[in-house]
C-alpha cells in the first residue's frame, strides 16, 4: 500500500462540501481528496478526460457521490462506472439527502457498494463519513489483478 | 267441451260463408266481366222474374247496368243505385268477392220518409254535438241518442271494449221497451274473435227479424258453391247461434254499427227492437258515417289525452333526470323526489333495488324481505325486459299476502350484471264488476251449447289486482331506466376520468415529496453542523453563548425530524400495501428492543399478553407499534413507575390490539383530535414530538381495513386499541 490512491468526492452543494471536507478531516487519511461538482466533471475525472486529461493515472480508492447533481445526476454517474468493466471495481458510495427508496432500490440494483443517507444530526453525518472513509480508503483492498 | 266457459264453438263457424242471405232482400252473384248472372238468391226470382237470370236483357236494367260498369270502370266512388224494377221500388249495393261480384238489393223506404237531404242538418248539428261533448261517456250518449232518433229502433246501445273484448256500455238511450243495460259488462264470448273481425271489415250490420228464414243462394253456373265469401254482404245470413241470443235478449230486430278508431275496432253501437223493424241501407250509411264521426273525435281525444299525459311524463321524466344528475348517485337522486317517482307510472309505492344493499322503499311497499322476495322471484323470470302484472298473486299465489300493496308490480331491471331493480306498486283495488247476466254460465242442451239466457245484472267481485298499467306508463319506466343506464355509465367515465386526475396529480405529488427529501433536510443538516462546527472550535466559549448554539442545533434537528416524519406520513399514503402474516409477538418485542435507549434507567412494568399474529404490511405495522409504544414510554416519562400493558384477540373477524399505559393521559373531550395531524394535546416543551405519530398510525391502519381509536383520562393514563382484518381463506399466504 505505498501509493495512496485519492478520494473523490462529488458534491454540488457547497455546504454539504464543506462538512463532508471537515469531517474527512477528522479521519486524519493521508489520502488526496478531490472533489469535484457534478456528475460529468466526475465522470471527466474517472475517465482522465477533459480538465482531468494527464491527472495521475491511478483510480480512486473510493468514490463518494452525491445522488443529486447538476447535469448528470448521481445515479447516471453510477450507472455508467459499474457498467464500464474498466471501472466497475471502484467502490462507490452512494450519499444522500433522500430517503426515497426507489433511489435506494435503483442504486443497488445499478451497483453501488453502499447507500448513506445523510443524517440532519451533524454528530451521525460526522461518524458516517468517517467509517466510510476509513472503511473504502484503508481497509478495503482492491482487485488484486489491479495492484 | 265439458268445462269451457264461453262459446268457443261458436267462434269456429264459419260465420262468413253461410250461403244464405237474410230474406229482407235480394242478391245476384255476377261475373264482373260479362255481368252475366251466376248464382242469385231466391228472392231475387221472386223479386226481379227472369230478369235475374240476365240483367242486360231487360232495358229496364240498364240505368243499374250504367252505374255498375262506370263503378268498376272507377268512374263512379259508390256502387249504389236506386230505381223501379219489376215494380218495385229498391236500393242496390255492389262489392267484390274474390273474382267475383255481388249485388244487393233492398226495397226503399217507402214514400213519405224524411228525404235524406233533411238529414244533413241534423247530422251537422250533432257533428257539433261531438265536438262540445266534456268527455268520453258525453260523447257516447249522444251517439246513443242521435243513432236512435235516426233509425227508430226502442234502445242503441254504444258500447267500449276492453283489454280483454268485454263490452262495457257506456252510452244508451231507449223508449223503455226494452231493458236498460247502462253500466253492464258483456262478456267477451258474446262477439267471437271472427264475428270481430267482420265487424272490422264490414261497419255495419242489420238484422231485422232474427225469426227469419235464411234464403239459400243458388248456383247458375259452376263457380258459385256453397263457400262464397259473405264477408262484405249487408244481406248475409247470421249464426243460429246469433239469433238464439237475439232471442234470449227479447229482441227480435238489431242493427250495430262499429266505432273503428285508429283501424281497430274501439267499439259498437248496438240498436234493438223487441219486434222486427227494418232500416234502409242509405239510413245505415248514414248511421255509419255519424259513427265515424265519433270514432274521430274518440281518436282525436285519445291522442290529445295521451299527448297531455306523455307532456306530463316527459316533465317529470326531466325533473328525475335532473335530480339524479345533481346527487351523486342515481337511487340517492330517485329517492329525493318521492313523488315525480310515483307519479310517473302512477305508482303507489316504489323500491329502488340496488345489489347488496337494503332496498330503497318509497311509498306504500311491502316490507323489505318481502321486496327482495319479489326480485328474486323476478330473477327466475327476467329477460333483461321491464316486466309487469296487474295480479301478481295470479302468477305467484304467495304473493296473495302483498296483495293490499303490491297487487300490480312494475319492474325495471337496471342492469344486466348486477341485481339492480326499480319496482313500482299498485294496490289492490277490490272491484264489483257488473256483467250482463253471469258470463260463466253455460247452457249445453243436447251436447250443443246455447248462448246464455238470463242478461239480469250479476255482481262479480274482482280479487287480488290492481289497476292494469297503461303502455305511457310502461313507456316512462323504460324511458327512465334508459336515462339510469345512461347516468349510471356517464358516472363511470366520469370516475374513470377523476381515477386519471387522481393518478396524475399523485406523480406530482410524489415529484413533489421527493424533491422536498432533498432539498429541504439539507439545510437543517447545515445548520446543525455549523453550530456543531462552531462549537467545537470556540472553546472558551461562555454559558450562555453555548446555549443560544444548543438551542440552534435542536431548533434545527427538530425541524429536520418534521421533514422526515411528514416524508414518512405522505409515504404512507401512497406505498402499495404488501400484507403477510405477521408474528406479533416478535415485531413487539423488537420495537421495546429499538426503545431500550429511550427506557435506559427507568423504571417500567410491562404487562405483555397474548398477542395474536396480524395479518398486514410488516414495515407499516412496525411503524404502528413503534409509534404507539414509543407514545406510551414517552408519556409516562414523568413517572417514579410507569405501568405499560400490551395484549390483542382475535374476534369478529379482527384482530385487535390494545396498549395502555398509567401516563399523563388525555382528556377525551380531545379524542377526536387525537389522530389528526399536527395534533397535539401536550405541550411542546414538556413531551417532544412532532404531532405525527398517531396520524400516521391512523392512516396506515386505515388503509389495511381497521380502526384505531383510544380512551384516556387527564393523569391517570391512555388505552390505545387497532383492529386489522382477519383475511377470507385464499388470501393469507400460509
Amino acid at each position: 500500500m505505498s501509493d495512496l490512491r485519492p478520494i473523490l468526492l462529488v458534491e454540488d452543494n457547497p455546504r454539504d462540501l464543506e462538512l463532508t471536507l471537515a469531517a474527512l478531516e477528522k479521519c486524519q487519511l493521508a489520502n488526496e481528496i478531490v472533489t469535484v461538482r457534478d456528475g460529468e466533471d466526475a465522470l471527466n475525472y474517472l475517465y482522465g478526460q477533459g480538465e482531468h486529461a494527464g491527472r495521475p493515472d491511478s483510480s480512486p480508492a473510493v468514490v463518494l457521490l452525491d445522488l443529486k447533481l447538476p447535469k448528470i445526476d448521481g445515479l447516471e454517474v453510477l450507472e455508467k462506472v459499474k457498467g464500464d468493466p474498466a471501472l466497475r471495481h471502484i467502490p462507490i458510495v452512494m450519499l444522500t439527502s433522500s430517503r426515497e427508496e426507489r433511489d435506494l432500490v435503483r442504486s443497488y440494483e445499478l451497483g453501488v457498494n453502499a447507500f448513506v443517507v445523510k443524517p440532519v444530526e451533524f454528530r451521525e453525518f460526522f461518524e458516517a463519513i468517517q467509517d466510510l472513509g476509513v472503511f473504502w480508503a484503508i481497509l478495503n483492498e482492491p482487485p488484486p489483478r489491479l495492484r | 267441451m265439458s268445462a269451457m266457459t264461453d262459446l268457443d264453438a261458436c267462434a269456429r263457424e264459419p260465420i262468413h260463408r253461410p250461403g244464405a242471405i237474410q230474406p229482407h232482400g235480394a242478391l245476384l252473384v255476377l261475373d264482373p266481366a260479362s255481368l252475366k248472372v251466376i248464382g242469385a238468391s231466391r228472392t231475387a226470382m221472386d223479386w226481379l222474374g227472369p230478369m235475374a237470370l240476365d240483367l242486360r236483357a231487360l232495358p229496364e236494367a240498364a240505368p243499374l247496368v250504367g252505374v255498375l260498369g262506370r263503378w268498376l270502370a272507377g268512374d263512379l266512388p259508390s256502387s249504389e243505385w236506386q230505381g223501379s224494377l219489376a215494380g218495385r221500388v229498391l236500393q242496390s249495393v255492389a262489392h267484390r268477392s274474390g273474382d267475383l261480384l255481388i249485388l244487393e238489393f233492398e226495397a226503399a223506404p217507402a214514400e213519405g220518409r224524411e228525404p235524406l237531404e233533411l238529414l244533413f242538418p241534423r247530422v251537422r248539428r250533432f257533428a257539433e254535438d261531438l265536438t262540445g261533448a266534456p268527455d268520453i261517456p258525453a260523447l257516447l250518449a249522444h251517439t246513443a241518442r242521435f243513432i236512435r232518433s235516426l233509425t227508430g229502433f226502442d234502445r242503441a246501445l254504444v258500447y267500449q271494449f276492453d283489454a280483454d273484448w268485454n263490452g262495457l256500455v257506456e252510452g244508451e238511450d231507449g223508449n223503455g221497451r226494452l231493458p236498460s243495460y247502462l253500466g253492464l259488462r258483456f262478456p267477451a264470448s258474446d262477439i267471437p274473435a271472427q264475428a270481430r273481425q267482420l265487424y272490422a271489415l264490414n261497419r255495419t250490420r242489420i238484422i231485422p227479424n232474427a225469426g227469419y228464414a235464411p234464403v239459400p243462394i243458388e248456383s247458375l253456373g259452376p263457380r258459385v258453391g256453397p263457400g262464397l265469401d259473405l264477408s262484405h254482404s249487408v244481406l248475409r245470413s247470421v249464426s243460429p247461434v246469433h239469433l238464439e241470443y237475439m232471442r234470449n235478449m227479447g229482441t227480435l230486430a238489431s242493427m250495430s254499427v262499429s266505432i273503428m278508431v285508429d283501424g281497430v275496432l274501439w267499439g259498437l253501437v248496438a240498436c234493438h227492437s223487441a219486434q222486427p223493424h227494418l232500416v234502409s241501407l242509405q239510413m245505415r250509411g248514414l248511421c255509419d258515417f255519424s259513427v265515424q264521426l265519433v270514432a274521430s273525435e274518440i281518436a282525436a281525444r285519445l291522442r290529445g289525452a295521451d299527448a297531455a299525459r306523455r307532456l306530463a311524463l316527459g316533465q317529470l321524466h326531466s325533473h328525475l333526470l335532473a335530480s339524479m344528475t345533481s346527487s351523486g348517485q342515481w337511487t340517492r337522486g330517485l329517492e329525493a323526489m318521492p313523488e315525480a317517482l310515483l307519479e310517473l307510472v302512477d305508482a303507489t309505492g316504489a323500491a329502488i333495488i340496488v345489489d347488496g344493499e337494503a332496498p330503497i322503499l318509497i311509498g306504500a311497499t311491502p316490507e323489505p324481505d318481502d321486496v327482495s322476495w319479489i326480485v328474486s322471484q323476478l330473477a327466475t323470470i327476467a329477460d333483461g325486459l321491464p316486466w309487469d302484472t296487474a295480479s301478481l298473486p295470479l302468477i305467484w299465489p304467495e304473493a296473495e299476502r302483498l296483495a293490499d300493496v303490491a297487487s300490480g308490480v312494475l319492474a325495471v331491471p337496471i342492469s344486466d350484471y348486477h341485481t339492480s331493480w326499480l319496482l313500482w306498486f299498485r294496490p289492490e283495488v277490490t272491484r264489483t264488476v257488473r256483467w250482463a247476466g253471469e258470463p260463466h254460465k253455460v247452457v249445453t242442451e243436447h251436447g250443443r251449447i246455447h248462448p246464455r239466457q238470463s242478461f239480469a245484472s250479476w255482481q262479480e267481485l274482482v280479487r287480488f289486482t290492481a289497476r292494469p298499467w297503461t303502455d305511457p306508463e310502461r313507456d316512462a319506466a323504460a324511458n327512465l331506466r334508459a336515462a339510469i343506464v345512461g347516468i349510471v355509465l356517464r358516472r363511470a367515465e366520469e370516475v374513470a376520468e377523476l381515477a386519471e386526475e387522481l393518478q396524475k396529480s399523485n406523480k406530482e405529488l410524489e415529484a413533489f415529496s421527493y424533491s422536498v427529501s432533498h432539498d429541504l433536510r439539507a439545510p437543517f443538516r447545515h445548520i446543525v453542523g455549523y453550530a456543531e462546527l462552531l462549537r467545537e472550535r470556540e472553546t472558551n466559549l461562555d454559558g450562555k453563548s453555548r446555549h443560544y448554539l444548543e438551542s440552534i442545533g435542536e431548533a434545527a434537528r427538530a425541524a429536520g425530524q418534521l421533514v422526515d416524519d411528514l416524508l414518512n406520513f405522505s409515504h404512507v399514503g401512497r406505498v402499495s400495501i404488501l400484507p403477510r402474516t405477521i408474528d406479533t409477538g416478535k415485531l413487539v418485542r423488537e420495537v421495546r428492543h429499538s426503545l431500550e435507549l429511550k427506557t435506559a434507567g427507568r423504571e417500567i412494568d410491562w404487562q405483555i399478553g397474548p398477542l395474536p399474529n396480524a395479518w398486514g404490511d410488516p414495515t407499516l405495522i412496525r411503524q404502528v407499534w413503534f409509534n404507539l409504544v414509543e407514545n406510551a414510554v414517552k408519556y409516562t416519562g414523568p413517572l417514579d413507575r410507569a405501568e405499560i400493558s400490551i395484549r390483542g384477540e382475535d374476534r369478529d373477524g379482527e384482530s385487535v390490539y390494545h396498549v395502555k399505559d398509567n401516563g399523563v393521559g388525555f382528556d377525551m373531550a380531545y379524542k377526536d383530535k387525537l389522530f389528526g395531524v399536527f395534533q397535539r394535546l401536550q405541550r411542546a416543551e414538556d413531551f417532544e414530538g412532532t404531532g405525527i405519530g398517531l396520524a400516521l398510525a391512523r392512516r396506515i391502519v386505515e388503509r389495511h381495513g381497521g380502526r384505531i381509536w383510544a380512551e384516556g383520562e387527564v393523569g391517570a393514563g391512555a388505552h390505545f386499541h387497532f383492529s386489522l382484518p382477519v383475511p377470507g381463506e385464499g388470501e393469507s399466504d400460509v
